[in-house]
């Protein structure tokens, strides 16, 4: 039981096949990514690294197999509570430019899974918001709508959002598609620091373009065509 | 004196159709209210038949209709619009079944005719008691559980993935909507309660693309439709129901050939500007 909990995802013999769809997304999947470590998944378009992301998330159910996030079991109803120890920065995530909310405002929202109206924010919020904002290059655009920022920049506020949350799983699909040289370079330097000083937390990144993830992570994932076909342990 | 109770009716349904309306087409939901606006005339159809209290049997059969939506849609691994059509026929089928077991000339009785397409007198003052308080409680919701509501709102998916209770939250809204169905059936009959429900909805998305706008004005156009489509029926004694859903595709109209001028003219502008 012990090693369970200190797994922070744990797929077992996993089947994923959407709706209609002829083949399956992912196939008779097996992988174990234990907490405290950055993990890679890499590999073409089409692999199955989305697939996966969202299957440890429970965002989708495995036809066959069981999938486990922090120890339970992604069909369990507490699954909805592990959610909540996790952060998502998620493939498709422009808005349109006329979607309303503020930047500070969406970052904020990252908060509100167990909130109501009456729960004030965290006291660490506005800290860590200035912090992660002047980090990104973002403190100026707080308070404009997200609808008007660029691609890079929306991607800078979702990436806080995840970070500001404090998960102890932090899965980050294609977060660097975006971005220019110099913001992927910090993106990932901010990611591993959240790691490295959160020793029980994981970050997972889906990347198949910044090369440089490879050189921080501690597992690297490879997928194609909905298999795994390497994992490697990188010594640190 | 006596137009005031149902003036202030129509009022009020068209305000709480509007609101839903936004909320059911940023959830996404709305094949899934559909299908419970059409639970509810066949409830209608079978407290008719049996006799029962039209509005609580009605209310009754939305309530559980939109229970087992909201469990059936959760847990199928089929497309979820695909099942809120089965159904659909499966309601409407039950609805017209009930109606043709019935062992009177039902289709000629005013009860039924308020079913199916409306009537003013259908218009209580415990109808808009029960409106008002379905309203209230709905803003009182969506005040408490306002941070996640709107991570609802911006992104479902998201939403999901960082542990809000998406699924709890879209089952309460299709309550709320069932409930009011079920209330407000009677006024505008069961088969133009949609037009309440969509269409000013439709009509704020045309006339502005800010969701915060669209969220204002909903409300304020069915409010509109139904109290244009009300004093309509009134002064040309015709069926409450199409009188409003009339109106209200007409404003929708209205809204189009808007939003379609506007799109136009400043297309132009941007073309002279850039000679």
């Amino acid at each position: 039981m012990q090693a369970i909990r200190r797994e922070a995802v744990r797929l077992e013999n996993v089947w994923i096949t959407y709706s209609g769809a002829g083949k399956p997304a992912i196939k008779d999947i097996n992988l174990s990514i234990p907490l405290g470590v950055v993990a890679l998944i890499k590999g073409p378009n089409g692999a199955g690294k989305t697939t996966l992301i969202e299957t440890c998330l429970g965002l989708l159910k495995p036809v066959k197999g069981n999938a486990y996030i922090l120890g339970v079991n992604t069909k369990d109803k507490r699954i909805i509570e592990v959610r909540r120890k996790c952060s998502y920065v998620p493939q498709d995530f422009m808005k349109p430019p006329y979607e309303h909310y503020t930047a500070k405002k969406v970052i904020e929202m990252g908060l509100s899974s167990s909130r109501v109206i009456t729960d004030s924010l965290p006291d660490y919020f506005q800290y860590e918001l200035e912090y992660y904002a002047k980090e990104l290059n973002m403190l100026g655009l707080l308070e404009k709508p997200i609808g008007i920022l660029s691609g890079g920049q929306q991607q800078k506020v979702f990436i806080i959002r995840a970070l500001i949350r404090r998960p102890k799983l932090l899965f980050l699909d294609e977060p660097f598609s975006s971005l220019d040289k110099e913001s992927r370079e910090k993106v990932i330097e901010l990611v591993v620091n959240y790691v490295r000083k959160h020793k029980d937390s994981s970050a997972i990144i889906v990347s198949h373009s910044f090369n440089k993830v490879e050189e921080y992570a501690d597992i690297v994932v490879a997928m194609n065509d909905g298999v795994i076909t390497d994992v490697r342990f990188q010594g640190r | 004196m006596l137009l005031i109770v149902p003036l202030l009716g129509a009022i009020l349904s068209g305000f709480i159709c509007g609101m839903l309306g936004y909320y059911v087409q940023r959830y996404g939901v709305t094949t899934l209210s559909f299908t419970i606006a059409h639970s509810a005339l066949a409830g209608a159809a079978i407290s008719l038949v049996l006799g029962l209290n039209t509005t609580l049997f009605t209310l009754f059969f939305a309530i559980i209709s939109a229970l087992l939506i909201g469990y059936l849609t959760s847990k199928s691994l089929i497309r979820r619009e695909l099942i809120c059509m089965g159904l659909f026929s499966l309601f409407n089928a039950l609805a017209i079944l009930m109606l043709y077991m019935s062992s009177t000339n039902v289709l000629s009785t005013v009860q039924l005719s308020t079913i199916l397409w409306g009537s003013v007198l259908a218009i209580t003052y415990e109808k808009i008691v029960a409106i008002a308080a379905i309203a209230t409680i709905f803003l009182i919701y969506a005040v408490i559980f306002k941070p996640q509501i709107d991570a609802i709102l911006f992104d479902q998916k998201l939403a999901e993935a960082e542990g809000v209770n998406v699924k709890l939250h879209s089952t309460i809204l299709l309550l709320f909507v069932g409930s009011t169905i079920a209330i407000i059936l009677r006024i505008t009959g069961g088969f133009l309660v949609f037009s309440l429900l969509y269409n000013p909805i439709a009509s704020a998305i045309l006339l502005s693309k800010r969701a915060n706008i669209q969220q204002l004005i909903s409300p304020i156009l069915g409010s509109s439709a139904a109290l244009a489509g009300f004093l309509t029926s009134f002064m040309l004694n015709l069926p409450i129901g199409a009188s409003i859903a009339l109106l209200s595709a007409f404003i929708l109209l209205i809204s189009y050939i808007s939003r379609t001028t506007l799109d136009h003219i400043l297309s132009q502008r941007s073309i002279q500007v850039r000679e």
